[in-house]
């Protein structure tokens, strides 16, 4: 092919943009729609994900050791707790700061009363944070294996909740996603479908003056990535401003015992590339492939 | 030159829409094919455009085996000859000059031979003043003028008209049939299928007799009768 004809083919693929602008309006207004659903459905997902592992890591287990551990025995518990994969981060709470937390929850007179020397009351234990806390009833018994660990408390009927959410969140997320993209595929399909079908005469005579189907289809294609840019453009543009407002807005109205949920939404920088990418691959793949399948059919002349 | 040897075509429904035909047009020829709706004319055209395949038989047009050509060497074929239809087939978007010029693009003509030859044959059809009009600014002679000037300006040495005169005025057809008399006096054959009678006793020219989809009358000079 010719530069001038590549040239001509990319303006004429600009040039029937125009032309068609009507329906290039519909197709734009519903590649935009489609991604805005699919993008805020997204957004969703990933920001109750994130308040979700914002309540996990609320949940500690605590490990308490054998009364006669020793320093060593400490050394030895911190050593085998920092292979364990699954926990995220621990520390060592020793006798005192045992007894500090405690007497904090806990009238003075009952600690009077003890008869054993208050320091040595309490047992030498670690808080644990797990990664994952569908793990939590493996890691529990992981731990207490150790050589020194007494006693394991984990909080494993929360744990089990919040993984049952959790699950329920990724499984809902990625079934209105993929519901979405299917209503999505069928809407911009039968878009593209008219837009041709609108076009056929068009197509009919290009093949009659000897037009090969690469010619043919050139113009399409062009129209079919810059309709799937414009779009991808526009929905990131909308969805951003979007985000911003209601998370400012959100943060701003939420009471204190939301608050501290909320401050965990995910900012829009943090997903803004991923999402631009994709809206424009999206974009441009089913404007190029869609272009590609329809006018393949009026061709056969 | 067009050739058709034993050619039958049977659609999918089963209808014969040409049974058995023998024909032969030489180079620089000036036909007339007429025939009823429904005998078999049509299906000419569209054997001859290869929008179709014969059912048996061979066609030859220009030097190129039409029944046997492949998907990607449709294209070339095409571009060795002219097409006018009855619907003018224009695109609407598109203004006079870049109709025309629309025939050459596809063919990979540089933007320079275009810019030569657009004018020339718009001028030779009578419409060099109207190169800037839309479709819709002009009357059905002279979109079919515009048809014409599509169909001639990557010089083929073959014109098919299928009832190019089908859909304008009485007194405007005349006009164009002269018009593709005056195309085939240089040399280019001109095959035109009509059912208008009249128009072809105006001319001295071959006219081929489709019906029931047989040939059944070939007259070297039907006009002089």
């Amino acid at each position: 092919m010719k530069g001038s004809s590549f040239t001509y083919l990319i303006k004429e693929g600009a040039r029937n943009i125009w032309v068609n602008r009507m329906m290039s309006l519909a197709s734009i207004g519903i590649l935009v729609s489609c991604m805005l659903l699919i993008g805020s459905a997204i957004l969703l997902s990933i920001n109750l994900n994130g308040m979700i592992s914002y309540v996990e890591n609320q949940n500690e287990m605590v490990a308490f050791l054998e009364d006669d551990a020793d320093d060593t025995m400490v050394s030895e518990v911190k050593a085998a707790l920092d292979k364990n994969s699954n926990i995220d981060s621990f520390s060592f709470v020793s006798r005192e700061e045992a007894l500090e937390r405690y007497s904090e929850i806990v009238p003075e007179s009952l600690l009077e009363n003890l008869e054993q020397d208050k320091d040595e009351v309490f047992p030498l234990s670690f808080r644990i944070t797990l990664k994952d806390l569908s793990l939590i009833n493996e890691t529990t018994a992981q731990i207490e294996s150790i050589p020194g660990v007494m006693q394991v408390n984990a909080p494993t009927n929360v744990a089990e909740t919040v993984t049952g959410i959790k699950r329920a969140v990724y499984l809902c997320g990625s079934g209105i996603v993929i519901i979405l993209l299917a209503v999505t595929l069928i809407i911009i399909a039968n878009t593209i479908k008219v837009t041709v079908f609108n076009r056929r005469k068009e197509i009919n005579i290009m093949k009659f003056v000897g037009a090969t189907d690469l010619f043919i289809r050139m113009p399409f294609v062009v129209e079919g990535i810059l309709l799937g840019v414009i779009s991808a453009c526009m929905a990131y543009l909308l969805l951003w401003g979007g985000y911003t407002y209601l998370m400012g807005h959100v943060q701003a109205q939420a009471s204190t015992a939301l608050s501290a949920f909320l401050k965990n939404m995910v900012p829009f920088s943090k997903v803004a590339k991923q999402l631009l990418a994709s809206f424009a691959v999206g974009g441009v793949a089913v404007g190029v492939f869609g272009s590609m399948i329809f006018v393949r059919k009026h061709l056969r002349v | 030159m067009i050739r058709f040897s034993n050619v039958s075509k049977t659609y999918d429904n089963g209808t014969e829409a040409l049974k058995n035909v023998d024909l032969e047009i030489a180079d620089g020829e000036f036909v007339f094919v007429v025939g009823s709706s429904g005998a078999g004319k049509s299906t000419l055209i569209k054997l001859l455009l290869r929008e179709e395949i014969p059912s048996s038989g061979t066609i030859e047009v220009n030097g190129y085996t039409v029944n046997r050509l492949k998907r990607r060497q449709i294209p070339v074929f095409r571009r060795s000859l002219g097409v006018v239809f009855q619907d003018f087939r224009l695109i609407p978007t598109m203004n006079v000059y870049d109709n025309v010029a629309f025939a050459l693009r596809v063919t990979n003509v540089s933007t320079r031979d275009i810019r030569r030859r657009v004018p020339y044959i718009l001028s030779l059809v009578g419409l060099a003043s109207k190169a800037r009009c839309k479709m819709n600014e002009l009357s059905g002679g002279e979109q079919q003028r515009v048809a014409l000037a599509r169909a001639l300006v990557n010089n083929p040495k073959l014109i098919i008209a299928d009832e190019p005169t089908g859909n304008i005025d009485p007194e405007l057809s005349y006009e164009i049939v002269d018009l593709l008399n005056e195309i085939n006096k240089v040399g280019t054959t001109v095959v035109m299928v009509t059912h208008e009678h009249d128009l072809v006793a105006q001319f001295n020219h071959r006219v081929i007799t489709i019906d029931n989809g047989s040939v059944v009358r070939d007259d070297a000079d039907w006009g002089q009768r």
